[in-house]
């Protein structure tokens, strides 16, 4: 890794910089809640944000897209994207990203999360967590890759690690606006990470977790918890790591039509259905479970499916709160 | 080939047949003979059915592998995508992808018997070992249980009643289960009394031995069914490692982005598309939910 300064004085020249890369995205305060939004002036984006509600999945797997147009009776694709700048991701949303590529970048790849996926420049910034935050437990607190260039705030700029060759070209193109780090840069940046490690409010203890769940999954606090759910899909909406789409044609015209793909949640009645109308989860409880399994799921090369992000909690209208479920029902194996 | 994984390719529907009243077999041909040279598939395999404009379908491949030139799909009418292509005729064209899927082992078992037990709907992608096994010639003896609810709903029904007339030249036996009695039944029943019967596919393993050495099952019908079938066999002592199933999921993509077809917990996830369809009875014990 290489590590460079970036004098709070440069930070206007080194964002107005970026524009050169592609449309520039990056965190926006709108009303109460955070979003990713093209972004034109540093002075637009709100750098202390805590979490967007979509995450920055939205850019590479689109809530709504088309996948194929019909015209003359075949399916044409426009699989081309157009240059973009992340700007401003959190460690645990780069995280996210690196699990969807582990499904979308998987052979066969699919094109249109792959065209992104490449033209997009990914910058991080550090961050202090809230009251919902637990990445630190899953280890997704820190990103060691999946970024060109992440920016760590010091009292007078930001200590920047180069994670990328195009990462690399920007600090060589700008030059004149880095500088080497210092011994004082290098003392405040641990001790930003000290103070940020401390700051966990949330712990999601993970000695065994997987199989515990598994061993749990009669359990009567999967029940309660489903009884309380309203079913609503809005975790799966907001998570950075949940990926599944449904398809459908549509008409534009009597010659015209497109296959678009949307968001799908697990909670909905027909996710598990087949033809025929067998259902595969056919309960509330059943669906309830399903998604706390999939995210709960722990791949030995990779980890879990969930990033401690946060999101599902301050996004749930039913204030059910993941970490607790998983404690819970954990605990009720005695 | 297009790049792009969800792009289709022309197949012409060269035959309609009715099966039952409910289902009918499409005989389809690739336009382009080179789209259709690339095709290979194991049995087991699926592909996903495009109907331009108004949506796509996973459909397991019910022709052999060894009858080349021509894909055939079974296809029973039970939603709106499946009614629509029941409509259509010889000649008409439709977008396919795929195959997508494991398939069965067909190498790993040759020189062994194979024990088919079909329910219902279950004897298309079975239909495609069963051609494969007879026509390789490279498997011992080839069992085909199948249970149907009635005379009308066997799938298949002339190539059934003549391999239960002839099986035996080639090498396989076919035992044959119904639950509605009709006139139709009980003349089979009675020119085939030690293979046709009145029950549920399970009965027909009764009085049946095998040698579990030289052995494998291969399972696929309503979901009710496995765990049944999977007792005879294990009462019997077949290895689950020798017991194959085939299982049916919601698939979109049919190539592990979707989701749809996510089964298991947070000690095994597998997606049935592409991890499956087919899954040995070890897989159903370690990944809850598989069946």
């Amino acid at each position: 890794m290489r590590y460079i300064k970036l004098p709070s004085e440069n930070f206007e020249k080194f964002f107005k910089s970026l524009e050169a890369w592609g449309t520039v995205y990056a965190p926006v305060r709108k009303g109460s809640i955070y979003s990713f939004q093209e972004v034109h002036d540093p002075s637009e984006m709100a750098l202390d944000y805590n979490r967007t509600m979509l995450p920055p999945k939205k850019f590479f797997f689109r809530p709504k897209e088309a996948i194929l147009r019909l015209k003359n009776g075949r399916w044409e694709d426009e699989v081309e994207a157009e240059p973009m700048v992340l700007f401003g991701l959190h460690s645990c949303d780069i995280h996210g990203l690196k699990i969807l590529d582990r499904v979308y970048l998987d052979e066969p790849a699919d094109p249109y999360y792959k065209s992104r996926r490449e033209r997009t420049l990914i910058i991080g910034i550090s961050c202090m967590p809230d009251e919902y935050c637990f990445c630190k437990s899953l280890g997704t607190h820190f990103a060691m890759d999946g970024f060109d260039l992440f920016l760590h705030e010091l009292p007078d700029g930001w200590l920047v690690r180069i994670g990328s060759v195009r990462g690399h070209e920007i600090a060589w193109e700008n030059g004149e606006l880095f500088e080497e780090v210092t011994d004082e840069d290098l003392a405040n940046f641990k001790e930003f990470e000290e103070r940020r490690a401390n700051a966990f409010q949330k712990e999601l203890p993970q000695e065994g977790l997987a199989d515990m769940l598994d061993l749990a999954y009669n359990s009567p606090v999967w029940k309660k918890y489903a009884e309380i759910c309203l079913a609503c899909g809005n975790c799966n909406m907001v998570c950075p790591t949940c990926r599944c789409y449904e398809v459908c044609d549509r008409w534009m015209d009597a010659y015209k039509a497109v296959r678009e793909r949307r968001y799908d949640s697990c909670f909905m009645e027909n996710h598990g259905l087949v033809a025929g109308g067998h259902n595969f989860r056919p309960t509330r409880l059943d669906r309830f479970r399903h998604r706390y399994y999939c995210k709960s799921y722990f791949d030995p090369s990779a980890g879990y499916n969930c990033v401690g992000c946060g999101r599902c909690d301050e996004f749930c209208p039913a204030k059910i709160e993941h970490v607790k479920v998983l404690e819970e029902v954990r605990g009720s194996l005695k | 080939m297009s790049e792009n994984p969800y792009q289709t390719y022309d197949a012409r529907i060269l035959e309609v047949k009715d099966l039952t009243s409910r289902e009918k077999l499409f005989t389809l041909r690739f336009l382009d003979p080179e789209v259709g040279e690339k095709f290979e598939f194991r049995p087991g395999q699926f592909v996903i059915v495009d109907i331009r404009g108004f949506g796509e379908f996973p459909i397991s491949i019910c022709s052999s592998p060894t009858r080349k030139g021509y894909l055939q799909l079974c296809i029973r009418k039970a939603g709106r995508m499946t009614k629509f292509i029941h409509k259509m005729k010889e000649g008409d064209i439709i977008g396919i992808r795929g195959p997508y899927g494991n398939g069965f082992p067909m190498e790993e078992m040759e020189g062994s018997n194979l024990i088919l037990v079909a329910g219902g709907l279950g004897m298309a992608p079975l239909r495609s070992v069963l051609w494969y096994a007879i026509d390789s010639g490279k498997y011992e003896h080839i069992w085909l249980l199948y249970g149907t609810k009635a005379y009308e709903d066997i799938l298949f029904r002339d190539e059934i009643i003549h391999l239960l007339k002839h099986g035996e030249a080639m090498n396989c036996s076919v035992k044959l289960a119904y639950e509605v009695e009709s006139p139709s039944c009980i003349y089979l029943e009675r020119g085939f009394s030690d293979r046709v019967c009145r029950g549920v596919v399970t009965d027909l393993f009764r009085g049946e031995e095998f040698d579990v050495e030289k052995t494998y099952a291969l399972i696929c019908g309503p979901p009710v069914m496995y765990k049944f079938v999977i007792r005879e066999l294990l009462d019997r002592k077949l290895s689950p490692g020798r017991i194959y199933m085939t299982l049916e999921r919601r698939m979109r993509c049919g190539i592990g982005k979707c989701g749809h077809c996510i089964v298991g917990t947070s000690t095994s996830i597998k997606y049935v598309c592409k991890d499956g369809p087919v899954f040995t009875y070890w897989d159903a014990l370690s990944t809850r939910g598989l069946i």
